[in-house]
């Protein structure tokens, strides 16, 4: 080879690289759709946890997003506030005295995608089908009964007293489908539904949006339904939900590739600048610790007074410094944003001569437990594993030596849900906005359970319980909650430790965006300036 | 590695039609074996899936569903998770002779259709990575070899190894941040622009799909945003390519043949081509299949910073939720890829060295 063939290559491989560069800075880089105003089309990106577009299947965050912009719920939530039940197709509701029997009364003008009328028979279909499927939201309405009254009225009937169905109706889960049109596409109200294939193709609700494409690794695409009769008009032709994940997210809704990054933490958020709206504020997980009170699984755990030294011997502050801007203390098991949450200034704080005197009281001698949690978890783009690192040393302080014992997910989880481990962090996202959900943190309920906390171990606190289920009155039902947390803070075995910061950053060409703790966004009432 | 179709000498009666096409026996015979270790690989991966800690009804059913005995029992029931082991092995071969390898339990789709969206993302990825990489990773070995030992040399050894040491994922962050965000040459996430729709599925690469239709614009979108992580795909493999090239280059230019060919006043470049080259490249090739396999199966990080909906992404989220169908049809798939790469480079032993086809 000759000294100026040898000399040419490595300019031709420059020459290659800038080629390279050329084409894909051609193909529309760096702003594909950087003027959302101009046509009309919006670009979420988000990490997906996405199965279906079903919604009778259908009960993840990115898939609640979806389907809220598809399908009207009976009822809804204006904006972020989840203290108050809207009309959404019912105009009206009525709940009976003894909270068992909830009538609603359809919305006149409603229309599916397709121009026929919503009627009842569509409710009622869509929500039977629910329950029969017994998928992930089918809990949602356990032990309810749906009826037809008349050709706009529907009547649901509770087993037992249900004041939080209003609470419930507006989850995208419950969306009313046009039963004649998923009926000839293999739908049906039992367990041998073959429609989900459908719901993931096309969509057959009365949302402000259709279904234009669906896939579950990559992105989903909406568009503005034109039959659409409800009052948030969408702004919107077109939203894309992008399947990226945050570090990319950061740099997609810098450049303008993406209107609103919906998974940024708060240390990604510090600092940004350049036009970008960042709205922050405290997530409704409730990252919490558990203390088995199963004997057989540690006799350490179990005892009161070791579960006084832990709650005196974290020191929350720092723990909360740890999330960042944003984040809050969870006084209690409901988060702030739920109407029953303890006040603030409730919270417990660190007494480190407390912790220990507590410990000395336990008469446990050089107390040894271990800590399970999800090693590959974050919430709220806080990890847990971190959060266990903390956990440990504060711990460490008061006397008690805790073993870290991290494992994945889906291993953990199945010690966790077995009531198999001493000590858990693991966090608590409400099913829906009502204090009723936290029940479960009881004696012989389902996350009591997985502290060995079973039935009869706190009968005044079951009591309570049971009073809090059946209250209607929203000021009787907040001071009922607070009684209750007020007990599990003092003698139960969970510790709530904090709510992390969850961050929405927009450009500012968008406008209307609230955070919701149900689906998120609810990207019908995005605007545009 | 030794080829295996030389032909046989010792033939009788209808195995002559096949000892007069040695290559087509050799094919047919690995073909066979191909086909066991792909049983082999599906019992492996279901053995494996299976003996890992945790409850796929628990990965996958919500806090409150997995407490309903009957969410749980219904969900066993649709996955074929109430059977024995042994049954659901044999099930599963069953539906897999059909072409079926089952529905994921996390996109609530037949596998085969999931596969047929993933696995060309990632071919199309892997394919231009390859090729890239197998130009300029053979050009910078033949150069640092005949400039063996000066600065040209060192040079490349230094670039090479950067290649191969620096891990890709850090790679992939930075060539984002600096072609994308910063200088803006380089379009963003994903294999189309926001809302593009995908060209008419033939073969499930955009590019050439886009190509086929004619549909240009969706061509150069998905050109353009192919560019990027297979450039950072290439850091690895070109470093790997050129160390070996060279590596394999010096070796045959210490053969007496070549120097014989010198000798004999041959021109520099008829010797490089068709005396060092040609023999160099068996290793070469060696290499190639074994990093085409690696990328097909091994490129979820730059999938996920990519955002690219590719195989590796599709393991990822299948492995951490316990969903078997999934991750037996992607061990099934890695599996094949790889033995069709061996086979591939089995073949091209002998095309590329004469040699081989006369053993």
């Amino acid at each position: 080879m000759s000294r100026s063939r040898t000399r040419s290559c490595p300019a031709a491989l420059s020459l290659t690289a800038v080629a390279a560069l050329t084409l894909s800075a051609c193909s529309g880089g760096g702003g594909a759709s950087g003027s959302p105003a101009a046509d009309r089309t919006l670009v979420i990106d988000t990490s997906f946890n996405l199965k279906t577009a079903d919604p009778g299947r259908e009960f993840e965050p990115t898939g609640q997003i979806v389907v809220k912009g598809l399908y009207e719920t009976l009822l809804t939530f204006k904006g972020g506030d989840v203290t108050k039940p809207v009309p959404g197709l019912a105009s009206s509701y009525e709940q009976s005295e003894d909270g068992r029997k909830l009538t609603l009364r359809l919305r006149d003008d409603a229309k599916f995608s397709d121009g026929s009328a919503v009627t009842a028979d569509d409710v009622v279909f869509s929500l039977k089908r629910v329950i029969a499927l017994k998928g992930n939201p089918s809990f949602l309405l356990d032990g309810v009964k749906v009826t037809k009254t008349d050709a706009s009225t529907i009547t649901l009937v509770s087993e037992k007293p249900n004041p939080a169905l209003p609470f419930i109706l507006p989850n995208p889960a419950l969306g009313i489908v046009n039963a004649q049109t998923v009926k000839a596409h293999g739908g049906s109200a039992t367990a041998a539904d073959k429609a989900e294939k459908y719901f993931n193709t096309t969509s057959a609700g009365s949302g402000p949006y259709k279904l234009a494409s669906f896939n579950t690794n990559s992105q989903v695409v909406l568009t503005k339904n034109p039959k659409y009769t409800g009052p948030q008009r969408p702004t919107y032709d077109k939203v894309v939900l992008r399947n990226v994940q945050a570090p990319t997210q950061k740099l997609n809704v810098q450049r303008g590739d993406s209107q609103i990054a919906l998974d940024l933490t708060a240390d990604q958020v510090k600092g940004l600048g350049g036009g970008l709206n960042v709205d922050s504020g405290a997530s409704s997980n409730v990252i919490f610790l558990l203390l088995n009170q199963n004997t057989e699984v540690s006799s350490a755990t179990a005892n009161a007074k070791f579960v006084e030294a832990v709650r005196k011997g974290i020191d929350y502050k720092r723990l909360r410094a740890l999330a960042g801007s944003g984040s809050v203390q969870a006084a209690g098991v409901i988060p702030s944003t739920i109407l029953g949450a303890l006040p603030a200034d409730r919270a417990a704080g660190r007494d480190l001569a407390g912790a220990k005197a507590a410990l000395k009281a336990s008469g446990i001698d050089k107390p040894s437990v271990t800590l399970g949690y999800a090693s590959d978890l974050t919430v709220d783009g806080l990890s847990l594993q971190t959060l266990a690192e903390r956990v440990q040393s504060q711990l460490k302080e008061v006397g008690i030596t805790v073993t870290l014992a991290p494992a994945p997910t889906t291993t953990e989880m199945e010690k966790y849900r077995g009531g198999k481990e001493q000590m858990g962090l693991w966090y608590w996202g409400p099913d829906y906005p009502h204090s009723s959900d936290y029940l479960v943190f009881l004696p012989g309920n389902l996350v009591g359970l997985r502290a060995g906390w079973k039935a009869g171990a706190d009968p005044a606190l079951t009591d309570l319980g049971d009073k809090a289920a059946a209250a209607l009155d929203d000021d009787a039902r907040r001071k009922l909650y607070e009684r209750i947390q007020t007990r599990l803070n003092a003698s139960g075995p969970f510790i709530p430790l904090i709510q992390p910061s969850r961050n929405t950053v927009s450009v500012s060409s968008v406008t209307g965006i609230t955070y919701n703790p149900v689906w998120t966004i609810d990207v019908a009432s995005l605007g545009a300036e | 590695m030794s080829p295996r179709w030389a032909p046989s000498r010792r033939v009788s009666g209808g195995g002559r039609l096949l000892a007069r096409h040695p290559l087509a026996r050799f094919l047919l015979r690995r073909t066979a074996v191909a086909v066991l270790l792909a049983f082999g690989v599906t019992l492996v991966t279901f053995v494996l899936t299976n003996v890992v800690p945790g409850d796929p009804a628990a990965a996958n059913l919500g806090q409150r569903a997995i407490g309903d005995p009957a969410v749980v029992d219904q969900f066993r029931k649709q996955h074929g998770l109430d059977q024995p082991l042994p049954a659901q092995y044999v099930t599963y071969l069953g539906h897999l002779f059909q072409g079926d390898l089952g529905e994921s339990q996390q996109t609530h789709q037949p596998v085969l259709t999931d596969l047929a969206t993933a696995v060309p993302a990632t071919l199309e990825l892997a394919g231009a990575a390859i090729a890239v990489s197998l130009v300029i990773g053979v050009a910078l070995g033949v150069v640092a070899a005949l400039r063996r030992d000066r600065l040209t040399d060192q040079l490349l050894r230094v670039v090479s190894l950067l290649g191969v040491s620096v891990p890709t994922f850090w790679l992939a962050l930075l060539a984002f941040y600096v072609f994308f965000y910063q200088l803006g040459v380089a379009p963003g996430s994903g294999r189309l622009a926001p809302g593009m729709a995908p060209p008419p599925y033939v073969t499930g690469l955009h590019t050439i799909d886009a190509a086929l239709a004619g549909q240009w614009p969706v061509f150069w979108s998905a050109a353009g945003h192919l560019v990027l992580p297979a450039l950072v795909l290439t850091a690895y493999t070109v470093g790997l390519l050129t160390r070996f090239t060279r590596s394999a280059v010096l070796d045959v230019l210490g053969q007496d043949y070549v120097r014989a060919a010198r000798a004999k006043g041959l021109p520099g470049r008829t010797v490089l081509l068709q005396y060092v080259l040609r023999a160099a490249l068996v290793p070469v090739v060696t290499i190639a299949g074994l990093a085409f396999g690696a990328l097909l199966s091994g490129t979820v990080l730059v999938e996920s910073i990519f955002a690219w909906p590719g195989l590796g992404a599709y393991a990822y989220r299948s492995a951490t939720t316990l969903d078997l169908p999934a991750v037996m049809g992607v061990g099934l798939v890695v599996g094949i890829v790889y033995l069709t790469v061996n086979l591939a480079v089995d073949v091209l032993y002998g095309v590329i060295d004469p040699r081989v086809r006369v053993q």
